[in-house]
């Protein structure tokens, strides 16, 4: 297990140089020139030279990317283009409500999703079935910028019903539970609809086949038959959707972040892409790329826990 | 058991799904709402009770300041949070009058000499003393190429600060330039305390960016002191007990990053927020028919226009593009696009901006006209083009109310978005043919709206992204600048204001209305036409 682990993150290496390569190339392949956005429509010729100067756009590409890999090894991600802050200091402190959303979407996501997935798939046929994989369908359709307007709309602003007013929750920020709950949801209902249908499928194909048909006619019962048997089998491909999903929800959480104004990396991201802040972005898509691996290495082990036949090694 | 939790799990999604219809359902309701526009006019100076000292006030903001620097960054966001701890020289007032600020009195000693009067006893809120030696530093700081000012344009002419004594300070500048009080009445003059300046030079020598202390622990004159800032989430500013002039009533004021229009009325509405800036357009109607919270109108010293590239075929003659600029109907555009909220701009100078005369007539929405114009320029079959616009809702609409009203004409319009980066940089090297973009005229004078955008010498990146060459413009706008005599620069710029509407080098569109969602809570805020809010006298009504 240790020297599979090593292993794998050891394979990260290439991969996030190879992450490095592209996004520095990306950034510089685009137009826009990050000391013209920096000194603003009506800088002058002189002063926006001077900016590029300063921040050494004038070098070539080749010393440029030198200089950013040297100051990964060293730990100096350098100075952001748009408020001379250190990279660091602005991307460590997102990090927290990124990784928080996008985990506890992934829990929402999963707890519904699965337990769906396996009521719809031993039910098969009937209307429960069919109402959870429209529910499903709903789920996936749905744009989530519009989910998270519309629970905005209903459980921040609120209604009177009753006399009760729904206004349980908070339209903006992060880190009180008020503040959590509707972006979680927002997030997390693709994600469920998704391993929903997964699980659905995957526990239909585990269903037919024939130890399970033994262990029925052992006489086993039939909850432990589903739960002990059929879904342990089932879950492993639905271990890997929720790996990918939980990258997906990282990269994905911008627009959630944005409607609910929440400080995270996705939102840097796409505030520094506008700004040409180079230095930010092309250290924040290695952080993301370093999670999106790191997630996998950890599905990869759970794999060799739900089916002891999977070898890591 | 286990069906008890399944029919709980029903439920929920059953109760979900029927949400989903029921958002449906309400949205259309709104939507068939007759929008009763009189009834959202509620006066909010009916309350003349006395103001309340103490609480905090929280504006949701769409995006964050860059740079808590005077010098620094040119954004409004930026100038917003700064305009409360930083003070200039002088002040601009709602008509964009030049009135006193850390200076009582000024006046043109000579004709490239300016000497200003200060006011004793202002401290900073360092404990550091206000005199005439950190006026010198600032304006000194601001021209030094070192730091890269964006912001030093705007002084640019001044060759020497002179400290006369310790209160009174004189400005030599290059050329006799007129409109000097309102240079200074910018952000951009705001004056920063001088040990934070000698600072900030020092951690330049280590290896700093320029203004990197400065933006860490900003220290101005100003009613509030800096007191946190989390990037990208939220600025707090307190209210600053030693202030030389009458103490501000909040105790803070929270600017917070909200980038979703309909959340920023969600928090002011939850109560999380007071101010929502800025109100889209599209969004009066439901603040207007939302009890407890108002809509701030005010007109703007800004203008929105769709220039042309006066080099390229076929906008290189004049009449194709007084043809399209009588083409297009700027009144349907304002009200369809931004819900009525602006005037429809006859030149590039709004009505607040000092030069602007309103005996100058534009071109008027004549269709017949514009195609005789066409035909005597030799394209009465039209002809194609392209239009280019950023990556905003409202320009790309423009853009398409221009493509479909010149397809009238005959004219093919091709829409191209652009991403704003990129955009600045062709516009600037004149690829473009046609595009949408807007102007600022920040210092609220002729010069400032006229120089940048027309002048020959401005061609790109300093403005003139239309390429207009006139030798009678160009001496006309050097003249303005530099001639000391109010009613001579009147004249001057009205002359300037003829002839641009004659090349019509863009169709100027409209002069924006600056649009806030406000919570009944909040009294006594007004907004410069700069953009800026006006937050001494606000205190909260709760």
């Amino acid at each position: 297990m240790f020297t599979f682990i090593v292993r794998r993150l050891l394979q990260t290496i290439p991969v996030l140089i190879g992450v490095t390569i592209l996004t520095f190339g990306m950034m510089r392949l685009i137009p826009g020139d990050p000391a013209q956005i920096m000194a603003g429509e009506s800088a002058s010729p002189e002063q926006i030279e001077l900016t590029r100067e300063r921040l050494g756009l004038n070098d070539p590409l080749p010393v440029q990317y030198m200089d950013y890999v040297t100051g990964i090894v060293t730990g100096d991600l350098g100075t952001s283009v748009r408020n001379g802050r250190p990279v660091s200091g602005e991307i460590a402190p997102r990090l927290r409500p990124t990784i928080e959303l996008a985990f506890y979407s992934t829990l929402l996501s999963v707890l519904i999703g699965v337990t769906a997935g396996v009521i719809a798939a031993v039910r098969r046929g009937k209307l429960s079935d069919s109402l959870i994989m429209l529910f499903a369908l709903f789920g996936l359709s749905m744009p989530n910028f519009w989910l998270g307007l519309m629970l905005i709309q209903y459980f921040a602003i609120g209604f009177d019903v009753g006399g009760i007013n729904t206004g349980w929750f908070l339209a903006s920020g992060w880190g009180t539970w008020q503040q959590m709950v509707l972006p979680v949801i927002t997030l997390g209902t693709a994600g469920a609809a998704i391993i929903a249908r997964m699980t659905r499928s995957s526990m239909l194909e585990v269903i037919d086949q024939d130890y399970i048909r033994t262990a029925r006619a052992k006489g086993v019962k039939e909850r432990v038959v589903v739960y002990r048997h059929a879904l342990k089998n089932a879950l492993i491909p639905v271990v890997t959707v929720v790996g990918l999903q939980f990258g997906a929800l990282l990269g994905g959480a911008v627009l959630t972040e944005t409607v609910f104004a929440i400080n995270g990396l996705g939102r840097l991201m796409v505030d520094s892409i506008n700004a040409r802040d180079f230095p930010i972005v092309q250290s924040g898509v290695l952080v993301f790329a370093f999670l999106f691996v790191l997630v996998n290495i950890i599905v990869d082990i759970l794999y060799g826990f739900l089916n002891k036949r999977i070898d890591l090694n | 058991m286990k069906s008890m939790k399944k029919s709980f799990l029903f439920l929920v999604m059953l109760v979900a799904t029927l949400l989903v219809f029921a958002a449906c359902g309400t949205d259309t309701e709104e939507d068939q709402d007759p929008v009763d526009d009189e009834n959202g006019e509620e006066t909010t100076e009916e309350a003349t009770e006395e103001a309340q000292e103490g609480g905090e006030l929280v504006i949701a903001n769409l995006s964050d300041a860059v740079a808590l620097n005077p010098h620094g960054s040119n954004d409004t966001p930026s100038s917003n949070v700064a305009y409360n701890i930083y003070e200039a020289l002088v002040v601009q007032d709602e008509d964009m009058e030049v009135q006193p600020g850390l200076a009582h009195d000024w006046e043109m000693v000579e004709d490239t000499l300016w000497e200003f009067h200060l006011e004793e006893g202002v401290t900073f809120h360092d404990g550091s003393e206000f005199n005439a030696e950190v006026v010198e530093a600032n304006i000194n700081r601001i021209l030094d190429d070192a730091v890269a000012s964006p912001r030093a344009f705007l002084y640019d002419m001044i060759t020497d600060v002179i400290v006369v004594d310790d209160y009174t300070v004189q400005f030599e500048t290059e050329y006799s330039f007129a409109p000097l009080p309102a240079h200074l009445a910018h952000n951009g003059g705001g004056m920063i305390s001088q040990e934070l300046i000698e600072e900030d030079y020092a951690a330049m020598d280590d290896g700093e960016e320029p203004g990197s202390v400065i933006n860490e622990s900003p220290v101005g004159t100003g009613p509030f002191e800096f007191d946190y800032w989390n990037s990208g989430d939220e600025i707090r500013l307190v209210r600053n007990e030693d202030y030389w002039g009458d103490n501000a009533y909040l105790d803070s004021i929270v600017f917070r990053v909200v980038p979703e229009d309909g959340t920023r009325i969600a928090d002011i509405e939850t109560g999380q927020a007071h101010i929502g800036d800025p109100l889209s357009p599209s969004d009066v109607s439901r603040i207007e028919n939302t009890e407890g919270i108002h809509v701030n109108e005010t007109p703007s010293v800004s203008l929105s226009y769709i220039g042309f590239n006066a080099q390229k075929e076929p906008f290189d003659d004049p009449q194709v593009r007084q043809a399209i600029s009588m083409a297009i109907n700027k009144d349907a555009i304002i009200e369809d696009l931004y819900g009525g909220a602006g005037v429809p701009a006859i030149g590039p100078l709004a009505p607040e901006v000092f030069g602007y005369d309103e005996n100058v007539s534009g071109l008027e929405y004549d269709v017949d006209q514009a195609r005789e114009l066409l035909a005597d320029a030799g394209y009465e079959d039209g002809f194609e083009t392209t239009i280019w616009t950023n990556d905003s809702r409202e320009r790309i609409d423009a853009a398409t109310v221009v493509q479909d009203e010149l397809a009238d004409l005959g004219i093919d319009v091709e829409i191209e978005i652009v991403e704003w980066g990129a955009y600045l940089e062709n516009t600037a090297a004149g690829e473009h043919d046609m595009f949408v973009l807007g102007w600022s005229t920040v210092t609220g004078d002729a010069d400032y709206g006229m120089y940048p955008l027309f002048h020959s010498d401005n061609f790109g990146e300093p403005g003139n992204r239309t390429f207009l060459e006139n030798e009678e413009l160009d001496a006309l706008l050097e003249e303005g600048r530099q001639n000391p005599d109010p009613e001579e620069r009147q004249e001057i710029y009205s002359e300037a204001q003829e002839i641009l509407v004659e090349e019509a080098p863009m169709l100027y569109i409209h002069h924006q209305e600056f649009l806030l969602a406000v919570s009944d809570e909040v009294q006594g805020l007004w907004q410069h036409p700069t953009g800026i809010l006006m937050l001494d006298d606000v205190y909260l009504d709760q």
